[in-house]
């Protein structure tokens, strides 16, 4: 399906769509330009529909399952407020006069978005993100997106047409290099969110001169220092609840020790505590079963995978914990089932320098006394979010976007000077 | 070797226990060969401390170490080189990746009794032509699908005059054409052959839900059939009580209930379960099902719900010995059922909620998708 001039097109009109959409494209941008508060003003309306229910069929329709819960989450994130926050904070300082004359913000003009298939309603999100700055959006819907970002761009374009000409979106599959080639060569700034592939993928069809905005995947981790005594719940319960597959889930445990026997010791101190999170978190006799296959699927890969290895496996009910010997970050079997290495702080700056680029959250648990120094170790090392390890996964209102402020990495500075 | 086709070819399709002496053998000898040509296989028994001497008696079937079919979409393990095998068959893959299972000549040789006796037990085999209406996928080169296979296969037990597919492989895809089927039934329902229609549940449910809605219907001549396969996978949340499924095949299709049978199987077990004239699902003699507790992975006693463990020695190719499917369900004593046999029955009550997975992970799409480039 396409969506363009306000309208659902089904994908035998996207030659067509795409054949004059240079015009189009031509004809908006001469316009007047979008005035945020316009965005905001309809994201006003849509967000009470939201709060009101009015949107629930839509969503049931579809969203996958779990995206109410999700949504409800995010929702603080569309309010009038925080996105006005995040209008001065991201933008606020960029413009205005200068010695020699001076400076406008203006948005990138046109961005392409390749939007993630991970989470309901992000599609939208980036979208908005664009339209806020004041550019035209095209989107480049992902594979699982079942309609739900083409009726949300119908719905907020019913409630303010003048959004219409600077929304379309495009069910092009990744495959089709020669769409989405068209689509690259209008844009301005291409948005990436995904994998290493979606990314390589994207550079290449990109042309010279375009601004590449690039949202890739994550690893985040925990670091525990001198915890005896500290509560391990919220940790097991943020494990359970995200599975390991946000990119701010924590994949590795790691302790400040230097020793294995430490390490030994924490894995049969924390495997119940794991277990009594996952009890709680796999209700149903079906979600347990799922916890139950995944654990056991982790254990046989365990056993397959690292045959020549000589970790330590702790195996409980429908979690587990594998105790390596190295200290590198890397992917935990995911569901449940954590990875814990022992990274003494003195080794933390090399170990976490190779993962450079890749590092998002670190979920610091330690006494209070030892927390400044620990978190600007973490900061040195290149992580980008510090946060208590059971709110790793928490939205906070106006916290930036793996180490940037997103909106204004979709404007432009123009320097205007004076008396010329 | 031989111990696997005595199983298949001397056993009464229903005879347990009677046949438990020689499925502990042919188990033994399968896990044996699994062990010396498997090097995963060889591994994991190691780790879990198994070998086939374990196996005594038929309560030892629960060491059996039990691999779960999400360890076959990810890893793609065989006993034999490829070149060995008489074919190779993919899941559904509802959930975007496939399991590959290879298949084995004696395999295949020790199917075709198995096929045959569960066939004529129920009925299936008749030397009256039939027109075949199937609601599922033209088997074809572009894919594998062992329900495909399944499908396919149960259209030889009455001579097929005539074979209509509902689901057309179009432009890379597949194209379901409901409409074409309905069209097709009512002109073969004017015909004195036998119709048989061979269906995905949820799809045979859809169509009739269809017809009614349409005001159609058909009376279909004496001796048709509906034969499902393939189990309702994603379509749980519409799963309809089975006695409606029945009515409203005997209003739009005019076929009775006891003419409607269901087939049971997974692509990592492709032992042939079939539904008694009271709709259960009795264990043959080919296999042995263990219900194991969601949480512990432990055998449970008759009558507890839990994920179905499904065993049998039938491939030599593939280590599917003992596979834990997605399904939850429970076992029930055969005489509880009132058919006449004896060998307990399955029922199929759920899915573990192994749902489209999305990550945003570095690198866990990559993992997540592993078995996807078969």
């Amino acid at each position: 399906m396409i969506f363009a001039g306000g309208k659902i097109l089904p994908d035998s009109e996207r030659s067509a769509v795409l054949g004059r959409l240079e015009e189009d494209i031509s004809q908006t941008l001469g316009g007047p330009p979008l005035a945020a508060e316009t965005v905001l003003d309809a994201l006003e309306t849509l967000a009470a529909e939201l709060d009101s229910g009015a949107l629930d069929g839509l969503i049931a329709r579809y969203a996958p399952p779990g995206a109410r819960e999700e949504l409800d989450r995010v929702r603080p994130q569309i309010s009038r407020k925080t996105l006005e926050d995040r209008l001065s904070l991201e933008l606020g300082g960029l413009g205005g006069p200068r010695p020699f004359g001076r400076a406008e913000v203006r948005p990138l003009g046109v961005l392409l978005h390749i939007a993630p298939g991970n989470m309901a309603g992000l599609p939208a999100f980036t979208a908005v993100e664009g339209l806020l700055t004041g550019n035209l959006n095209l989107v480049k819907l992902p594979h699982g997106d079942k309609g739900l970002t083409l009726a949300v761009f119908q719905k907020l374009t019913e409630l303010e047409p003048r959004l219409a000409p600077w929304l379309y979106a495009f069910d092009v599959p990744s495959r089709d290099t020669a769409s989405l080639k068209r689509l690259a060569a209008l844009a301005g700034g291409i948005v990436t969110w995904g994998g290493d592939g979606a990314i390589t993928a994207m550079r290449k069809l990109a042309p010279p001169g375009c601004k590449l905005i690039e949202w890739g995947h994550r690893l985040s981790f925990a670091y525990l220092s001198d915890w005896a005594g500290l509560d391990l719940s919220p940790l097991a319960r943020h494990i359970l609840r995200t599975g390991g597959l946000l990119c701010s889930s924590c994949q590795v445990i790691y302790l400040d020790t230097e020793y294995l026997a430490v390490g030994e010791k924490f894995c049969k101190d924390f495997l119940p505590v794991l277990e009594r999170a996952a009890a709680s978190r796999y209700q149903a006799p079906g979600q347990a079963a799922q916890g139950a296959l995944y654990t056991r699927e982790a254990l046989l890969e365990q056993i397959v995978d690292r045959a020549a290895s000589d970790d330590l496996v702790f195996a409980g009910r429908c979690c587990s914990l594998v105790l390596r010997r190295d200290m590198e970050l890397e992917l935990s079997h995911l569901h449940g089932n954590v990875l814990v290495k022992r990274l003494p702080r003195k080794d933390l700056l090399p170990v976490l320098g190779r993962q450079r680029g890749r590092l998002q959250t670190a979920g610091l648990l330690c006494p209070e006394r030892l927390r400044e120094e620990l978190a600007a170790l973490l900061a040195r090392a290149g992580v980008n979010r510090i946060t208590a390890p059971g709110r790793m996964s928490d939205a906070f209102l106006q916290e930036a976007h793996d180490g940037e402020y997103p909106l204004r990495r979709y404007v432009r500075v123009v320097d205007v000077e004076n008396n010329f | 070797m031989l111990s696997r086709q005595k199983l298949f070819w001397l056993s009464r399709a229903y005879g347990l226990p009677g046949s438990d002496a020689r499925f502990l053998r042919a188990v033994r000898d399968n896990c044996a060969y699994h062990i010396k040509h498997c090097p995963e296989y060889r591994l994991i028994c190691r780790a879990e401390g198994f070998s086939p001497d374990c196996l005594e008696t038929i309560d030892d079937l629960a060491r059996l170490p039990v691999l779960p079919t999400l360890f076959f979409k990810r890893h793609h393990v065989s006993s034999m080189p490829e070149w060995r095998m008489a074919m190779k068959v993919t899941s559904s893959g509802t959930s975007g990746s496939f399991s590959r299972v290879g298949f084995d000549w004696g395999c295949v040789f020790a199917e075709i009794p198995m096929v045959l006796r569960l066939g004529f037990y129920h009925r299936l085999v008749s030397p009256v032509p039939a027109r075949y209406v199937i609601l599922g996928y033209k088997p074809g080169k572009q894919d594998k699908m062992g329900v495909a296979r399944t499908m396919f296969g149960v259209t030889h037990f009455a001579p097929p005059v005539g074979r209509f597919y509902a689901l057309k492989w179009k432009d890379g895809a597949y194209v379901p054409d409901l409409d074409g089927a309905v069209r097709t039934l009512s002109r073969w329902g004017r015909f004195p052959l036998p119709v048989r229609i061979v269906a995905f549940p949820s799809y045979l449910w859809f169509g009739m839900e269809r017809m009614e809605e349409l005001g159609l219907s058909v009376c279909l001549p004496r001796g048709s059939k509906i034969l499902l396969a393939g189990g309702w996978k994603q379509h749980y949340a519409q799963e309809v009580d089975k006695p409606r499924l029945y009515a409203l095949a005997r209003k739009v299709l005019g076929v009775e209930e006891e003419h409607i049978h269901e087939f049971f199987g997974a692509v990592e077990h492709p032992v042939f379960f079939n539904t008694c004239k009271k709709h259960h699902f009795h264990i043959p003699a080919y296999a042995r099902v263990i219900i194991r507790d969601v949480r512990t992975l432990k055998p449970l006693p008759m009558g507890e719900v839990g994920l179905v463990n499904l065993i049998t020695p039938l491939i030599n190719a593939t280590p599917v010995t003992s596979v834990m499917t997605d399904d939850l369900g429970c076992l029930t004593p055969g005489e509880d059922c009132g058919c006449g046999l004896s060998s307990p029955y399955l029922t199929i009550l759920g899915r573990a909620g192994l749902n489209d997975i999305t990550t945003c992970a570095a690198g866990a799409a990559e993992l997540l998708g592993k078995g996807e480039a078969f």
